[in-house]
C-alpha cells in the first residue's frame, strides 16, 4: 500500500448553522495528484482550507503523514497553498516572492539562492526573476504562485481553483505543465476545481463533492464510467438518465422497451425502480434502412426522430425523440459524416443503438 | 475642435477664482517678503534678501527646528495610535464600521480652535484633571500639564489623528486578506507577517497619514498658542506674531515662503509616490 500523506477523518465545518463541510473522509498518498471536484459552494475551498490551517474543523480530525494537525497554525504547517487570487506580494520581485518562506524558515543565504534560481528554472522565469509582481501576465503570475510555494519543498501542495483566472488556451497549457512538474517534483498535489474536464485529464484520483459531503472518490475513468450516483453522472459530463424498472436477468424495462444492463447488481429484484445513465457519446445513430455503418452488432436498438440538432464543431449534438417515448442526447463525431448533403434532417427517422454495458447504473 | 474650446471656456470662472484669491496673494507675499518695515512699522515693498537671512539667524533656527521635532513627534504618536485603530475598524468591524468611522470624524467637524480650547479646560493648573488629581489626594500641588511640550504635542495628536486614521482604514480596507494568509501559509509568524506583508501591503495609506499629519503639524499655531508656553514656541506662532503682534510683515513673509518651500518638497516627493504607487496598481 502506498504510504499516506494526509487522512481526513469525520471532518465536518460548520458556520453557525450552516454546514459547509459535512463529514468528510479521505485519505490521499503520498505522490498523489488528487482533486476536489464539485460546483461552486460545494465546500471545496473551506476543505482546502483546512488542510492549510486556515479554518479549524468543527469535528474530525486532520492527519498530515500520520501527525494530527487540526489545530496547528499555518505557519507552523509543512503544507503550502497557491491562492485562487495567487496572492503575490506585490511589493517584491519575483524573487523575493520565491524566498519568502525560505527566508521565514531561517535558511541559509546560499541556499536560498539556489532552490530560488531552481524554482524558477522549474516554472521557466529564470528571465523575470528581477520584474515586479505587477508586471506579469496572469500566466506568470501563476507561475510565480507555484514556485513560491514548491520551493518550500512541503509535504503537501495545496491548489485553489489555480488556473481558473485564466483563458481557455493558457488553461489548456499550464494544465499539461501543472501535471509535468508535479511529476518531476514528486509531491503531493490537492487540487480543487469545479472544471469536470481538468479534474479528468490531471488528477490521479478524484473526489467528487457535493452540499459538503464526498459522493465519490476514485480515479478518473471509474467516476465517468461508473458514477455511483445521478449527481455524479450529471455533473461529470453530460447523461441520458432513463428511469426503469428490474425485470430479472439482467433487464430493465423503460418505457415500452426492456433494456439489457449487464451491469445490474443481482440485489435488484424485478419491480424495483432502476435508474440508469448512457453517455451520448456512446449512442450510435444510423439511418433506418442503413443501420450498419455506425450501429454494431451485439448493439441494443430503439427508433426514433431526430427533434433537434447543434453542430458543436468537434461533431453534432442530436436530441432524439423515441418511438416509444422518452428523449435521448448523442454525441456524433464530426468524423462520420463530412459531405453536407450527408447532413441529418430534423425530423428524419433514425434508429438509435448502445452496447448494453455502457448502460450505468446508478445507485 | 469647436466643441472642445466651447466647453473651456467653463473653466474661466474656476480659473480667474484661483488667480484672484490664491495665487494673487501668494504673489503679494512673495513679493513682501523681499520688502523692508518702515518707522511707522508697516511693509514696504524693496528688494533686499536680509529677511531670509533672519529666519536662519540663530534666534530663530530653534523654532523651526521644534517646529518639526514637534510635527515628527505628532506623526509618529498618529501613527502608533491610528495604525491600530484603523485595523480593528477595517478588519473586524463588521457592519458597524461606517458607525465607528463616523463616531471619530463627527468631532472633527467642531472648529479645532474650540476644540484645543476644550483641552485647555482638562489640563490647566485649575482645570479638571488636576482637580481630580489634588481631591483625590494623589499630589498635593497641581501637576503641571500645560505649557509642556507634550501638552502641545498632545494637541496637535487630537487635531490631526482623523487625516492619519482615514487613509490608514482605506488602505487596509482595500488590502487583499488573502496575501496576509499567504504570509502565514509561508511560514510568517503573526508578527513576521504583519512587518514583511500587512506593513509593505499598506504602506501607500502610512505615507499618505504621514503627509496628512506632518504638513499641518509643521505649521500649526493654535495648539502652541492655548497648551504652550514660550518653550514650546512653534514656527506658526512666530509667523502669526510677526503679521499681528511684532507687525514685521516682510519677516513674517520671508518666513511663510520658506515654510511653503519645504513643505512643498515633502509634497512631491509624496505626490510622487502616490503617482507610482497608482502605476503599480494598474
Ligand atoms: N467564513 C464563512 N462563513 C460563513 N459561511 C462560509 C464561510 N466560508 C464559506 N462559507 C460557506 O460555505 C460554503 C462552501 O464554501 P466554499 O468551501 O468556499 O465552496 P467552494 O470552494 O466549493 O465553492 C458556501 O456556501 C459558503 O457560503
Ligand atoms: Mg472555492
Amino acid at each position: 500500500m502506498a504510504e499516506q500523506a494526509i487522512k481526513i477523518d469525520g471532518v465536518t465545518k460548520r458556520y453557525g448553522e450552516f454546514v459547509a463541510v459535512d463529514d468528510v473522509n479521505l485519505e490521499i498518498n503520498k505522490g498523489e495528484f488528487f482533486s476536489l471536484l464539485g460546483p461552486s459552494g460545494c465546500g471545496k475551498t473551506t476543505t482546502l482550507r483546512m488542510l492549510a490551517g486556515f479554518e479549524v474543523p468543527t469535528e474530525g480530525r486532520i492527519l498530515l503523514e500520520g501527525e494530527p494537525v487540526e489545530k496547528v497554525p499555518p505557519h507552523k504547517r509543512n503544507v503550502n497553498m497557491v491562492f485562487q487570487s495567487y496572492a503575490l506580494f506585490e511589493h517584491l520581485d519575483v524573487e523575493g516572492n520565491v524566498a519568502f518562506g525560505l527566508k521565514r524558515k531561517k535558511t541559509p543565504k546560499a541556499e536560498i539562492q539556489t532552490r530560488v534560481a531552481d524554482a524558477l528554472e522549474l516554472v521557466d522565469l529564470s528571465s523575470r526573476a528581477k520584474s515586479r509582481a505587477g508586471e506579469l501576465s496572469g500566466g506568470q503570475r501563476q507561475r510565480v504562485a507555484l514556485a513560491r510555494a514548491l520551493v518550500n519543498r512541503p509535504q503537501v501542495l495545496l491548489l485553489d481553483e489555480p488556473l481558473g483566472a485564466l483563458d481557455l488556451k493558457l488553461r489548456r497549457q499550464m494544465q499539461i505543465e501543472l501535471k509535468q512538474i508535479q511529476r518531476e517534483v514528486g509531491i503531493t498535489f490537492v487540487y480543487v476545481t469545479h472544471d469536470q474536464e481538468e479534474a479528468l485529464s490531471m488528477s490521479d484520483r478524484i473526489a467528487v463533492m457535493s452540499d459538503g459531503r464526498v459522493v465519490q472518490c476514485g480515479a478518473p475513468e471509474e467516476i465517468y464510467e461508473h458514477p455511483s450516483e445521478e449527481f455524479v453522472a450529471g455533473f461529470i459530463g453530460i447523461s441520458n438518465l432513463l428511469q426503469g424498472k428490474a425485470e430479472g436477468q439482467g433487464r430493465v424495462r423503460v418505457g415500452g422497451n426492456s433494456l439489457p444492463v449487464p451491469d445490474l447488481p443481482s440485489d435488484f429484484r424485478t419491480g424495483d425502480p432502476v435508474q440508469i445513465a448512457v453517455r451520448p457519446e456512446k449512442v450510435a445513430v444510423d439511418e433506418i434502412g442503413n443501420d450498419n455503418e455506425k450501429i454494431q452488432p451485439g448493439m441494443f436498438t430503439v427508433d426514433g426522430e431526430i427533434e433537434s440538432m447543434v453542430y458543436l464543431g468537434v461533431g453534432n449534438q442530436l436530441t432524439l425523440k423515441l418511438a416509444s417515448g422518452g428523449r435521448l442526447v448523442a454525441l456524433e463525431q464530426a468524423t462520420y459524416r463530412v459531405q453536407s448533403d450527408d447532413q441529418w434532417q430534423v425530423g428524419q427517422q433514425v434508429r438509435v443503438g448502445w452496447h448494453p454495458e455502457h448502460c450505468m447504473v446508478l445507485s | 475642435m469647436n466643441a472642445h474650446r466651447f466647453w473651456n471656456w467653463f473653466l474661466a470662472p474656476g480659473t480667474l477664482w484661483i488667480l484672484v484669491l490664491f495665487a494673487a496673494p501668494l504673489l503679494l507675499i512673495f513679493a513682501l517678503s523681499f520688502g523692508h518695515v518702515d518707522d511707522f512699522g508697516r511693509g514696504v515693498y524693496g528688494f533686499k534678501l536680509g529677511n531670509y537671512d533672519d529666519v536662519f539667524n540663530s534666534t530663530y533656527l530653534p523654532v523651526l527646528l521644534r517646529s518639526v521635532g514637534y510635527a515628527l513627534a505628532t506623526m509618529l504618536i498618529c501613527l502608533a495610535i491610528g495604525y491600530p485603530v484603523a485595523y480593528y475598524i477595517a478588519r473586524f468591524g463588521g457592519r458597524w464600521r461606517y458607525v465607528l468611522l463616523a463616531a471619530l470624524v463627527i468631532p472633527f467637524f467642531v472648529n479645532y480652535l474650540v476644540r484645543t480650547y476644550a483641552w485647555v479646560a482638562l489640563l490647566a493648573d485649575e482645570g479638571l484633571v488636576n482637580n481630580a488629581i489634588v481631591d483625590l489626594g494623589l499630589s498635593d500641588a497641581p501637576v503641571q500639564m500645560i505649557n509642556t511640550p507634550w501638552a502641545v504635542i498632545g494637541g496637535l495628536v487630537y487635531g490631526y489623528i482623523i487625516f492619519m486614521i482615514l487613509p490608514l482604514y482605506g488602505s487596509i480596507e482595500r488590502m487583499d486578506q488573502s496575501v496576509v494568509e499567504a504570509g502565514k501559509d509561508l511560514y510568517g509568524s503573526p508578527l513576521q507577517t504583519f512587518i514583511h506583508v500587512t506593513i509593505p501591503a499598506t504602506q501607500a495609506g502610512i505615507l499618505a497619514g504621514c503627509v496628512l499629519v506632518f504638513l499641518p503639524s509643521v505649521g500649526d499655531f493654535v495648539s502652541a498658542q492655548l497648551l504652550g508656553g514660550p518653550d514650546t514656541y512653534m514656527v506658526g506662532n512666530l509667523i502669526q506674531d510677526q503679521f499681528f503682534a511684532a507687525s514685521n510683515w516682510p519677516f513674517g513673509a520671508a518666513l511663510t515662503m520658506i515654510m511653503m518651500l519645504f513643505l512643498s518638497v515633502w509634497m512631491v516627493l509624496y505626490l510622487r509616490r502616490a503617482a507610482k504607487g497608482e502605476a503599480e496598481v494598474l
